[in-house]
């Protein structure tokens, strides 16, 4: 069975001093909830867009900048109808092991793919996003790379998002 | 850090960073994770709700070893 937590418990105790500490300033805090967004189709109608700060990209395009001591701000389009074979990660700030043997365990692209085939998701928006979670100034991710990549997915026609990071 | 952020819906299972859908060629595994998210975007009660998947990283990865054992 599947457990929900308290709202705004936290998992790891402590795990958020220790990141502001070390990372002053760097971390996004919010003191307000979103509100909740309904879904307004059956899910077998919706057409679900990825977003994922996986730093996954198609190869040949334009690498990011995996070394800049802020970050990069931009994103990449990643064709939904692309096969695993297609795409290449440019990100190393987390353990890619296992994406490299097998890039769904963290860019379920192939799992997504069988999902709308058997009917179970009406269609995935022709492109996928993506870009690197190593952003230090977390004002401009919120107010500038957020708000490209949030048209950008209004543009493709998502009714929802399944968001991941890496 | 989902819950500092006020992320509106949040499934989470204690799994290795960069391994959120599981493991290695554990293709229904990769397929629960997706469904959890599926499943509670639309039965959330309350927004920064977080959903926590009762599975270890020890048994994902139990799990991935016997399926690739099968596959060799």
């Amino acid at each position: 069975m599947t457990a929900t937590s308290d709202a705004h418990g936290q998992l790891r105790s402590g795990l958020w001093h220790t990141i502001n500490e070390r990372y002053p300033g760097s971390m996004i805090t919010k003191s307000d909830d979103v509100p909740l967004a309904s879904v307004r189709k059956p899910l077998r109608e919706c057409r679900l867009t990825f977003v994922s700060t996986a730093g996954v990209q198609l190869k040949g395009s334009v690498p990011f900048d995996t070394v800049h001591p802020i970050g990069d701000y931009t994103f990449r389009r990643v064709p939904s109808s692309a096969r695993p074979a297609d795409l290449e990660i440019h990100q190393i700030k987390f353990p890619t092991v296992g994406a490299h043997r097998d890039l769904n365990v963290i860019f379920p692209i192939e799992r997504l793919q069988e999902l709308v085939a058997e009917g179970a998701l009406g269609g995935l928006t022709a492109s996928f996003f993506t870009f690197i979670g190593y952003n230090m100034d977390p004002d401009r991710v919120e107010r500038d790379l957020a708000v490209r990549i949030a048209d950008a997915v209004v543009e493709d026609q998502a009714d929802i998002a399944l968001m991941c990071p890496a | 850090m989902s819950a500092q952020v006020r992320a509106p819906r949040v499934v989470f299972a204690p799994f290795m960073m960069g391994h959120h859908f599981g493991v290695p060629f554990h293709r229904e595994l990769q397929r629960r994770m997706i469904f959890e998210a599926l499943d509670h975007l639309v039965h959330a009660g309350v927004s920064g709700e977080i959903r926590v998947v009762p599975i270890t990283w020890a048994q994902a990865r139990k799990e991935g070893r016997a399926i690739e054992e099968q596959l060799r």
